[in-house]
């Protein structure tokens, strides 16, 4: 499903690379969470894989879609296959939960009658019936990143990326998020989730990414968090 | 049903779901931007203010550049061009002049004033000075007879020169002490005048034409804070797929609403202004009412035409300000 072939990123001449000739194999359905100190390159490789950034060299693959020939005008297109979550909700503020949610399915064109039955469905599913027409700021900070996460999955994508998704949540919240990340990656859903919550890793059990100074140092199948 | 009918019937079908979907995406851009508008009242308020006072100034400039135009154009009727005739002229030879001189294409009008009627004028200025008067009475009537032409261009003499060379009746009854008031030591009077007014004109056009751009100015760097303030959504935007226009149509949509508000707004502000101020210029002896009249005749056009101006600005100024958010 992802696919990293020795892929480096530099800023400036001379500049670190912020990632360094990464290798990586992600497979449909997997769980895959990534871990690393800040600066270790993790949000780097979050934005390589929605097309933010390019790399300075290698390889990168998602969905089948190889980004060495990749048209600026396919980027859309791409992103629309890729679910994104990040630490600071990033709501439309001057909408309502139902027009977060359904600004996704806009974007793509799809019909009114589509999106008056596939948006409630998803709120539902992040269990946010009956707050369909609160704004942002009428939410709390769990219920703002349901939201966003509804708006990531309505357009059923392949790949779910979640960047710190708890990062700004109390602990209970953050459970919430992470067992509703569980749940969408077990309706087929291939999650990338970033995390700093030593908890969290150690507990899911999942295939664990450790990245350090721009390189992979430890790739677990059942991993937790190496401090 | 054959092969290729039944592929020309799917690629029209595809066509009618193209179509749709690009009448629904514009159909959503104009919702956004309407609720954009609506729902951010403070920058709504804000940039349509703003707005409303750079058209304001526009619809000041103009109208002040049509005062400046009718206050040229009375300097330059009152501009003295004038030949002068023996006092003894004949009323046939008068005619003559007169009918050759308006047959000039750069002459506008021609008046002649006889001796008696220089007179006439003067006494009835003098009215109430006893001593003028007692002194006129008795003096000898040493006033001229003249033709006072108004032209068309004040610049282009021209005409009146070769007029005043060849013309065999004026020659004949010249008053051979005066000279033609464009002509000789007046001459220079007069272009100095011309000088001036098509300074003012310039000065005029070089004002209305900075202000325009100034004004413009001011709009784009409200546009362009607005939309700064929310780069972030449109990173948002960008990010969960939406294409360029997508993003950039509710923002224009937006900016086309502060036009089309301001538009009307500065409208109205601008004529209650005109009317305020009119008392006050005529007083200082300009001439206004040229244009508040025609402003009121055509007040839909002004109208229409600060709409579209505002629309413009607004339309030009998000369209820029967008670009540098929306690399990919």
């Amino acid at each position: 499903m992802i696919l990293l072939d020795r892929v480096t990123k530099t800023y400036g001449k001379d500049m670190k690379p912020a990632l360094n000739r990464i290798s990586l194999h992600v497979e449909p359905k997997e769980f895959v969470i990534l871990v690393g100190t800040s600066g270790a390159g993790k949000s780097t490789l979050l934005k390589l894989l929605t097309r933010e950034e390019k790399p300075s060299s290698g390889k990168i693959v998602v969905g089948g879609i190889d980004y060495d020939t990749l048209k600026d005008k396919h980027i859309p297109l791409l992103r629309r296959k890729i679910g994104v979550v990040f630490q600071d909700f990033k709501l439309l503020p001057q909408r309502t939960v139902f027009e977060n949610v359904a600004f996704a399915l806009e974007i793509a064109g799809m019909t009114n009658r589509e999106i008056k039955n596939t948006v409630p469905k998803v709120i539902e599913l992040v269990g946010l019936k009956g707050k369909e027409k609160n704004f942002p700021h009428q939410l709390s900070g769990g219920e703002r990143q349901r939201v966003a996460i509804a708006r990531a999955i309505v357009r059923q994508p392949k790949i779910l990326v979640a960047d710190e998704p708890t990062g700004n949540l109390d602990p209970k919240h953050s459970w919430d998020i992470v067992r509703l990340l569980e749940k969408i990656n077990k309706y087929g859903t291939t999650v990338l989730l970033t995390t700093h919550n030593v908890e969290i890793v150690n507990k899911l059990k999942r295939r664990v990414i450790t990245l350090e100074h721009g390189k992979i140092t430890s790739d677990q199948a059942q991993g937790s968090y190496r401090q | 049903m054959s092969q290729a009918k039944k592929k020309m019937s799917a690629r029209s079908f595809a066509q009618q779901k193209r179509n749709k979907r690009r009448m629904l995406t514009s159909l959503r851009m104009v919702r956004y931007g309407v609720n954009n508008f609506s729902r951010n009242a403070w920058l709504t308020v804000a940039a349509t203010a703003v707005m409303t006072i750079t058209l304001l100034i526009v619809f000041t400039t103009f109208a002040a550049r049509g005062v400046l135009v009718d206050t040229v154009s009375d300097i330059s009727s009152r501009i003295d061009m004038s030949i002068y005739l023996k006092n003894d002229v004949r009323e046939d030879d008068v005619a003559t002049i007169t009918n050759d001189l308006e047959s000039l294409s750069n002459v506008q009008r021609v008046r002649y004033i006889s001796p008696e009627d220089a007179r006439r004028a003067q006494v009835d200025q003098q009215k109430g000075d006893q001593e003028t008067l007692q002194a006129l009475s008795e003096a000898t009537n040493r006033l001229p007879a003249t033709v006072r032409i108004s032209l068309h261009d004040i610049n282009d003499v021209s005409q009146l020169n070769s007029f005043v060379d060849s013309n065999q009746v004026y020659i004949d009854n010249r008053d051979t002490e005066r000279e033609p008031s464009f002509a000789g030591e007046r001459r220079q009077a007069i272009e100095n005048i011309t000088k001036w007014v098509s300074f003012a004109e310039r000065i005029g056009g070089i004002a209305t034409l900075v202000f325009i751009v100034i004004s413009a100015l001011i709009v784009f760097n409200t546009i362009r804070m607005a939309i700064f303030n929310r780069k972030e959504e449109i990173a948002m935007m960008k990010l969960i797929g939406a294409d360029r226009n997508f993003i950039r149509g509710p923002f224009i949509v937006e900016a086309s609403m502060y036009g089309f508000v301001a538009g009307v707004v500065a409208t109205i502000l601008g004529v209650v202004l005109l009317y305020a101020v009119r008392e006050p210029l005529v007083e200082y002896g300009l001439p206004v009412a040229t244009t508040i009249n025609d402003t009121v005749a055509l007040i839909g056009l002004v109208l229409l035409g600060m709409i579209i101006l505002g629309i413009l600005i607004g339309v030009i100024s998000s369209y820029f300000a967008t670009r540098k958010y929306l690399k990919i």
